[in-house]
């Protein structure tokens, strides 16, 4: 019996050091990822930043290839999701309202008449 | 008796089964998921396309504390040097060139020549685009609702915003125009192991290194242009053009200024009589 109170103390010891490895001693560095799995508030301000290269560039094809990077939605939706987030992070007025005259112009984008990216 | 002699290597077995019984979880079971990243952790190349976009944006918002925080969570070692390496590589590539006077203008600016937004005088000089101040929480949760499967054909629901009237600033990266640019000094570089090129420095009436001027070289057979400032580390005013021996070429500044011709890789030699391709290194300057 004690043996086997032993042998269940052991392999209880042998995951703590595990987890103590894998989370103090050597925990997991975050490298290579995609934009897709930054923080909310980070592709907030990557949708900002497509909206005001769009103020300057005015393609909206650059635009939408810009925001595919944050994932499989529609760009309006992805527009939608940070318009929301900026207003509860406190953006200003004007930063919302620059996102929300790149989802007006998307709202009657096609696609299909975008010219090829270079 | 004999479990006594077994000695404690029962314990070592457990604490190895514990521990694989541990990866197993972590790598198997419930592996890592990455969620909640910072820009920092980005690969390579999604970085690239992030620090372009802030480069493109600050062009449009001209707000250099704003581009400055941006490009500080991609934790580049040298922010600079990275810029004017993507901004090489970028003209390198054929990417578009506003890209690569975003970077290039983004670079300067960290170097202390920020982008000054200049006010036209006249409003009616002012172009159409305009943005409302008024946005509420409320228009954007109305934008939410327009994105519904049965709502988005034609839905007018989303409200426009009031236009201002009031004059918005004109941005601009270019340089300020200034009188047509003239040759000063031609010389003949020779550094033995480089490649045979034509260095152009622009200056202004100061004496001052000036970027973003666009350099003209025509050949027989073709012709280039590109901008000077994409080499910070030697000169914001400099640029610099590979060329072919059996060539000869003509240099401009800008599209008035003085036309430098017949320009053709000269051999220089060592003091042992080894021969190579020199440089010719102009420097053009505003009156």
């Amino acid at each position: 019996m004690r043996r086997w109170i032993g042998f269940l103390i052991a392999i209880a010891l042998g995951a703590v050091l595990g987890l103590l490895y894998g989370w103090v001693v050597n925990p997991v560095e975050y490298v290579d990822t995609t934009p897709d799995s930054l923080r909310m508030d980070f592709k907030t301000d990557y949708v900002l930043m497509v909206a005001e290269a769009y103020q300057k560039e005015g393609s909206l094809g650059l635009a939408a290839r810009r925001l595919a990077l944050l994932g499989d939605a529609s760009p309006a939706e992805l527009i939608a999701q940070a318009s929301l987030s900026a207003v509860q992070l406190g953006y200003s007025n004007l930063d919302l309202s620059i996102m929300q005259k790149l989802a007006d112009d998307f709202q009657t984008w096609n696609p299909n008449l975008e010219e090829p990216a270079p | 008796m004999r479990g006594e002699n077994r000695g404690p290597w029962y314990l070592l077995t457990g604490l190895v089964l514990g521990i694989l019984a541990g990866l197993l979880y972590a790598w198997l079971i419930s592996p890592v998921q990455y969620t909640n990243t910072a820009p920092a952790s980005l690969r390579g190349d999604f970085k690239d396309q992030y620090r372009t976009l802030i480069a493109v944006a600050y062009l449009s918002n001209t707000d250099f504390a704003r581009a400055k925080a941006r490009l500080d969570l991609l934790e580049d070692p040298d922010v600079v040097s990275a810029l004017s390496l993507q901004a090489q590589l970028a003209r390198q590539q054929g990417r578009p060139e506003s890209e690569i006077s975003a970077l290039t203008a983004l670079a300067l600016a960290l170097q202390g020549s920020p982008i000054v937004p200049t006010v036209l005088p006249s409003p009616s000089a002012t172009p159409t685009r305009q943005l409302s101040p008024t946005v509420t929480p409320t228009q954007v949760v109305s934008l939410l609702s327009t994105l519904t499967p049965s709502q988005a054909a034609g839905s007018t629901a989303l409200q426009t915003p009031t236009p201002s009237l009031t004059p918005l600033p004109t941005r601009t990266a270019t340089p300020t125009p200034g009188a047509a640019f003239v040759l000063q000094d031609q010389a003949l570089v020779c550094t033995p192991g480089t490649a045979s090129l034509i260095q152009v420095e622009a200056l202004d009436a100061a004496g001052q290194p000036i970027p973003g001027v666009e350099v003209s070289v025509r050949w027989e057979a073709g012709e280039d242009h590109f901008f000077t400032g994409l080499k910070l580390e030697l000169s914001p005013g400099y640029a610099d053009f590979a060329i072919q021996p059996d060539q000869t070429y003509q240099v401009r500044l800008s599209d008035d200024g003085e036309l430098v011709s017949g320009l053709a890789a000269a051999e220089c030699e060592t003091e042992s009589g080894e021969r190579y391709w020199g440089s010719w290194k102009l420097i053009f300057q505003q009156p």
